[in-house]
């Protein structure tokens, strides 16, 4: 036996070593550099204790980040799930050309959200509000990325049409895992679809509705590369997400020490939302 | 939903017309790669009548295409390959010891907890070290996402080895086969589905990424396929038409790949979500 | 299966080995690799990539023993701080008069260039620039091409509309009032990308409040909200009346296509967009003058900048031939290629700039009635651009001073 823990341990402890090295010693050290005053390029740095914490406390533009977030999250993540249900059960039925469908409704999520980024920042830009003065719509001729109030629909958008892809192909597994008599039993029931769908299919469903929920939800609070190609958080602030605000004021704003104190807090509220996430949908799939 | 096997032709119509609207916004990108910018001039919607191809050759030679094709095709390869092999292997000294002992069981949550750290916060003291390991090149790359890989991948795969009953290996110990051995001869291979699964992943969130080339690649000629379009925003900054000649590009290598092994990626994926 | 197993730990020997040699070339250990000294020379301009590889080329070719290598990179001042921060530092850098150089500077990572053979030929408002940026007695770094933004015009439609060239703001505005009464577009603005932004508020800060407002307000003893700086604000919502549908949708590659057709009498953008608009129509017909932010015509500078200045790491290895790099590119005929190309000016006495497109700004330059750019001077985490995009939109002009107030106290009590 202790020949084969031996080879156990020779198995998990250099993966163990490597990740040490490579991914939590930084993050310790991120956590360290939140206590001091660094600006990430200086030789010199001092502690400045709880400092930095206090001062995003007192940042709006911090709280208008954590705002413009979860808004933007939670948004995407019922958006994508109510869409990509309704695909998948039409994908499930009887329809012609079901694989060719398929592939195309996979399509997106094998395309770089970089490119598709900037793909859509034109389309927004050019092509939409051209074909609103061709229509004579003064709400489609004018270019939403550009407006405070409506830039984040833009993001939402391009988020969503990438975004369906994956929770498609995760419902279509749920469903292909269904028995054919349960639907069978209930059509002799005489229950109508809407019935059949509350009482059979989604309860059936609902392993799959989890795994999607928080991934889409996680996703969300991660964006970041859409917005790079889109906006780049403007205007103003409006479309800065969290991730962006570390990344701008850490790297280019030169306040990497205050964003890591930033980053920590993210953190802490990522691990809340997960945790109280899965507690509630869990309790829902007993 | 029907019993009878009839085609639904309401919600073929709905599910054609969803389709379109994925499929808009890929002819567009096309049809304006394919323009020259008077045409563009007349109207965005026209047909690509001139097919200017010349806008693919200049987008090559401008963003040294057929480098970053290579670059991004050997991080993906290489790092998708020695993934499977790698964290397969964690995972089943995990799997099978997390029940009798607390190591094991600390180390699975000690990695999947890493899923929840947001990149943001090791992003610069990521970069000093790579620096001082002399990492910041496309070995470094590669090294970097074979271990970031490993919390989603222990997760996936740690699930679907815990269903696979454990005589099957007792069989082969009793053979005298080493652990290792037990490992490559009788449980890699019934990873096949699962590998299928973790492949198809981590070749699309690689060959897509952006955020750590960007901040690991020091030398332009070591740039991805994503960066490289990046860098490519501002020097054509009037060009339409061949900033989306590089976007199509861009996209096309793993559009084929995908036109050709569509069904196996789906499949995959859906395996992988099942279990 | 064993054979598996060996793959693997080959092939990640190989790929550590990989890295070690991988890693020569960056090295400046000239040692082995015959004589050659390597040197690496990072700049931050994408449109000055193909003028620099010209110049590097012909200095390696007469320099047999030297190879440099110009590295620029997309995001360039954000690279350049990740890789200072990593001690991996350039050994020639080029970059614009950024707070992020005097960031750098401060951080003590270049050469002093006081008194160095370098300097002898320069423009000295240049180099007072500098030193006024770092605010230190050190020379940094060398300049080396100037930039000027004002207002680009379509000369054709100043013909056809028989418009002169405006010397005050309020001539500015009748200007522009006219080409909106004759049904055309006066600025073509650009308000998606907020960068853009800060053109015509550096214009109108620079000689409204002037640069030593910023000084003073670092003392604390005065505030953006204030008469003078309210009337920036003022002037900088008057632009507005005089745009476009869709001007908060535009982006610079959108406003440089637009101007390039014809589509506006003038275009608020500096030098460094002629190359660009000229790219969309090579025929074009345009000239730059200076932003007449005030009514005193005698006091409307131009606003020019260090748009590349040179300097080298202290940790180079190899400081004499890097210096040799830099006196190459001062020489007469290169910095001449290299700002004809860019249309920017000579920060090198003697090099004059005689395109047709830049001649209504000589005046200024030979005179020396320039002025810095304010937004230099103003921390980079406050995003100054993003609270003129925000202000563009509110158009509250109360709210725009205090949020720069707030936001300026922010940052200060973060340091």
């Amino acid at each position: 036996m202790t020949k084969r823990q031996a080879a156990f341990y020779s198995m998990t402890i250099p993966a163990l070593l490597l990740f040490f090295l490579l991914h939590t010693y930084p993050a310790i050290q991120g956590i360290f550099y939140s206590f001091t005053n660094w600006d990430g390029f200086s030789e010199g740095y001092r502690f400045v204790g709880f400092n930095n914490y206090a001062s995003l406390f007192k940042d709006n533009n911090v709280l208008n980040s954590y705002l413009f977030t979860f808004k933007y999250a939670l948004v995407v993540t019922i958006l994508i799930n109510v869409l990509s249900l309704l695909i998948a059960l039409g994908l499930n039925s009887n329809i012609k050309y079901r694989n060719l469908f398929r592939g195309i409704y996979f399509l997106p999520n094998i395309l770089g959200v970089l490119i598709i980024g900037y793909i859509f920042n034109y389309f927004f830009s050019n092509v939409l509000t051209q074909l609103g003065d061709k229509l004579g719509s003064d709400v489609l001729s004018v270019n939403i990325l550009g407006s405070e109030k409506w830039a984040w629909i833009g993001v939402v958008i391009v988020s969503v049409w990438q975004g369906i892809a994956f929770n498609t192909i995760l419902y279509l597994a749920g469903l292909q895992t269904i028995p054919k008599d349960l639907y069978e039993a209930s059509n002799i029931d005489g229950a109508g679809k809407w019935t059949t769908f509350w009482k059979i299919t989604f309860p059936m469903l609902a392993g799959f509705f989890t795994i999607n929920m928080v991934l889409a939800l996680k996703n969300g609070l991660f964006v970041f590369d859409q917005i790079i190609a889109l906006t780049g958080g403007g205007p103003g602030r409006s479309t800065q997400s969290i991730a962006l605000l570390i990344y701008q004021g850490g790297f280019q704003g030169g306040e990497f020490a205050y964003q890591s104190a930033n980053a920590v807090i993210y953190f802490i509220v990522i691990i809340a939302v997960s945790i109280a996430q899965l507690k509630f949908l869990q309790r829902k799939e007993m | 939903m029907n019993k009878e096997n009839s085609t639904n032709w309401g919600v073929t119509l709905l599910i054609a017309l969803g389709s379109v609207l994925i499929l808009i916004p890929l002819y567009m990108t096309i049809s304006i790669a394919l323009k020259n910018p008077e045409e563009m001039a007349n109207s965005v919607f026209s047909l690509p009548i001139g097919l200017h191809f010349e806008n693919f050759a200049n987008a090559i030679e401008a963003t040294n295409f057929f480098g970053a094709l290579k670059n991004s095709t050997i991080i993906t390869v290489v790092a998708v390959g020695i993934i499977l092999l790698t964290n397969s292997l964690v995972s089943y000294a995990i799997a099978r010891n997390m029940d009798k002992f607390k190591f094991y069981k600390g180390l699975y949550f000690y990695f999947i907890s890493a899923l929840f750290i947001p990149f943001q916060i090791i992003i610069l003291p990521v970069v000093k070290l790579t620096t001082t390991l002399q990492m910041n090149n496309i070995p470094g790359l590669i090294i970097l996402y074979i271990v970031y890989g490993l919390a989603f991948n222990i997760f996936v795969y740690v699930g679907y080895i815990r269903s696979i009953p454990i005589e099957l290996e007792e069989a082969a110990t009793v053979d005298g086969a080493s652990t290792y051995g037990t490992f490559w001869r009788v449980i890699f291979p019934l990873l096949a589905p699962i590998n299928a699964t973790i492949a198809i992943l981590s070749c699309l969130s690689i060959w897509n990424d952006f955020l750590l080339p960007l901040i690991i690649l020091g030398k332009p000629e070591s740039y991805t396929l994503p960066l490289v379009q990046y860098v490519f925003q501002g020097q054509f900054s009037t060009d339409f038409n061949l900033a989306f000649a590089s976007y199509l590009l861009a996209l096309a290598p793993m559009v084929i790949v995908y036109l050709f092994v569509q069904k196996w990626i789906i499949n995959g994926i859906t395996q992988g979500a099942v279990k | 299966m064993r054979k598996i197993t060996s793959v693997i730990l080959v092939s990640i020997i190989l790929l550590l080995a990989l890295n070690a040699c991988g890693n020569n070339t960056n090295n400046n250990a000239a040692g082995d690799s015959g004589k050659k000294v390597k040197l690496e020379f990072f700049q931050n301009k994408v449109e000055a990539k193909a003028s620099f590889d010209k110049l590097v080329k012909k200095f390696n070719d007469a320099n047999p023993n030297i190879v440099v290598t110009q590295v620029n990179p997309p995001d360039a001042e954000t690279v350049l701080k990740t890789r200072v921060s990593k001690k991996d530092i350039p050994d020639i850098i080029g970059m614009g008069a950024t707070d992020t150089f005097s960031q750098l500077s401060k951080a003590g990572l270049f050469i002093d260039f006081s008194g160095d053979p370098l300097t002898t030929n320069l423009q000295p408002v240049y180099t007072e620039t500098l030193k006024k940026l770092t605010g230190s007695e050190q020379l940094n770094g060398i300049p080396y091409s100037a930039n000027a933004s004002g207002i680009i015009y379509n000369k054709q439609m100043f013909t056809e509309l028989g418009l002169t060239i405006p010397t005050t703001w309020d001539e500015l505005i009748a200007v522009a009032q006219k080409v909106k009464d004759a049904g055309k577009i006066p600025f073509y603005l650009t308000n998606k990308d907020s960068w853009t932004l800060l053109v015509p508020f550096n214009s109108l800060s620079s000689n409204i409040v002037g640069i030593n407002f910023y000084d003073q307000r670092k003392e604390g003893t005065i505030k953006f909200d204030s008469p003078k700086f309210r009337e920036v604000a003022e002037k900088q919502l008057k632009l507005l009346d005089f745009g476009h549908k869709d001007m908060a949708g535009k982006n610079y590659n959108d406003g440089n296509t637009a101007f390039a057709k014809g589509e506006s009498a003038m275009y608020l953008q500096g030098v460094w967009a002629i190359p660009e608009i000229l790219k969309a129509n090579p025929e074009m017909q345009l000239g730059v003058f200076p932003f007449p932010a005030t009514n005193e015509p005698a006091n409307n500078k131009v606003v020019s900048g260090v748009d590349t200045l040179l300097t080298i790491s202290k940790n180079t290895g190899h400081l004499e031939e890097a210096k040799k790099f830099i006196a190459f590119l001062q020489q007469a005929e290169n910095i001449q290629a290299y700002i004809d190309e860019q249309k920017a000016f000579s920060a090198v006495k003697g090099v004059n700039q005689s395109d047709a497109t830049v001649q209504d700004l000589k005046a200024a330059f030979d005179s020396g009635n320039i002025v810095d750019f304010s937004d230099h001077y103003i921390p980079s985490a406050m995003k100054a651009d993003s609270i003129i995009q925000s202000f563009y939109q509110k158009k509250n002009l109360d709210a725009y001073v205090k949020e720069f107030d707030n936001e300026w106290d922010k940052v200060a009590s973060r340091k």
